[in-house]
C-alpha cells in the first residue's frame, strides 16, 4: 500500500513537474531552481544550502529533512524598478510552497542585470 | 514599556483563540509548524496523507484576526524603530536577530524589540500583517523596512542612518 502511494507520488511529481512532498525527501534546492527559475528567467541564480550552519537552531527542530536554511542570489529584468522589499517579496511569493513546508530562512541577494 | 506592549499583543492573541474556537475554527494556525512534523510522522503510520497537500488547507486559516491587527497598528506606531525578533535585544535566538540588533545597537539609537518566540499567534499573524515570511523584521516609524539582508544593506549603504535619523526628527 504505501510503496505503491509512493508510486503514484513519483508519477504525479513528474506530470505536475513540481515536487509534492514536502520536506524529508530533500531535492529543495532543485525545486527552488524550478520555481525561481521559470518565472524570474535569471540570468544568474545561485542557490547554497547552509543548513548546516544552522543545525540545533531552535527554529529547525523537528524538522527531519535538514533543508531549513538556503543563500540565495538572482540577477534578473523582473527587479527592474522594484523596491528591496519588493524583490525579496516577489522570492518569497514563488517559494511559498517552500517556507510552509519546512523552509525556514533565505538569505537573499536581488539584483538587476544592471546592478551586477 | 516592552512588557506593557508584549502582555497588550500577548491579551489580545489570548482572547482570539478561544474566539475562533467558538466559531468552530480549530486553531489550527498555532499548531502550524507543528502540523508540519506531525503529517509527518503520520507518513510512516498512514501513507494516505500525502495528498492533499496539506499546505493549501493552511492557508484557508488567517492568523491575522482584526484584533491583531489593529493591535499592530498600535503597536508598529507607537515605536521610531520597533523590531520583531526571536529572543530579546540582549539575549537574541538567532545570527540573523543577532546581526540587526548589533546594527541598531551601533547607531547608538532607542529602539524597541518584541520576542516573537514567546507568542505563536503573534509570530503568525505577523507574517501576514508584514508580507514577510520569516524573522526578524525591523519597522521604522511605522513602516516595514526589511528583513535581516536588506537591514545590513541599507546600514552597508548609509541608507539605514539616513532614514532612522529621518524618523527621530519626525
Amino acid at each position: 500500500m504505501a510503496r505503491k502511494i509512493e508510486e503514484e507520488n513519483e508519477i504525479l511529481e513528474r506530470e505536475t513537474g513540481e515536487g509534492r512532498s514536502l520536506g524529508g525527501r530533500g531535492g529543495r534546492k532543485e525545486r527552488m531552481r524550478e520555481r525561481l527559475g521559470g518565472k524570474l528567467n535569471p540570468t544568474e541564480l545561485e542557490i547554497e544550502d547552509v543548513s548546516h550552519m544552522h543545525a540545533g537552531h531552535a527554529g529547525v527542530r523537528g524538522n527531519s529533512s535538514g533543508e531549513t536554511h538556503f543563500n540565495l542570489r538572482v540577477v534578473s529584468k523582473e527587479f527592474e524598478g522594484k523596491s528591496m522589499v519588493k524583490r525579496h517579496r516577489l522570492v518569497y511569493d514563488l517559494l511559498k510552497e517552500e517556507l510552509e513546508s519546512g523552509l525556514h530562512a533565505l538569505s537573499i541577494v536581488a539584483k538587476t542585470p544592471s546592478e551586477v | 514599556m516592552a512588557s506593557s506592549l508584549s502582555a497588550a499583543v500577548a491579551a489580545v492573541a489570548a482572547a482570539t483563540r478561544p474566539i475562533k474556537s467558538r466559531a468552530g475554527i480549530k486553531t489550527v494556525l498555532s499548531l502550524a509548524p507543528r502540523f508540519q512534523s506531525l503529517r509527518r510522522l503520520s507518513l510512516f503510520a498512514r501513507p494516505q496523507p500525502l495528498r492533499p497537500n496539506p499546505s493549501l488547507s493552511i492557508r484557508c486559516f488567517s492568523a491575522l484576526s482584526p484584533q491583531l491587527k489593529s493591535t499592530l497598528d498600535t503597536v508598529v506606531n507607537s515605536h521610531k524603530v520597533l523590531l520583531f525578533m526571536k529572543g530579546t535585544k540582549d539575549f537574541p535566538q538567532c545570527g540573523f536577530s543577532n546581526t540587526v540588533v548589533q546594527i541598531l545597537k551601533s547607531l547608538n539609537v532607542p529602539f524597541e524589540t518584541m520576542n516573537i518566540l514567546e507568542n505563536e499567534t503573534l509570530r503568525q499573524g505577523l507574517k501576514e500583517y508584514s508580507s514577510w515570511p520569516t524573522f526578524p523584521q525591523l519597522y521604522i516609524d511605522g513602516e516595514f523596512f526589511g528583513g535581516c539582508d536588506i537591514t545590513v544593506e541599507a546600514y552597508k549603504n548609509g541608507q539605514l542612518q539616513e532614514l532612522i535619523e529621518k524618523a527621530m526628527c519626525s
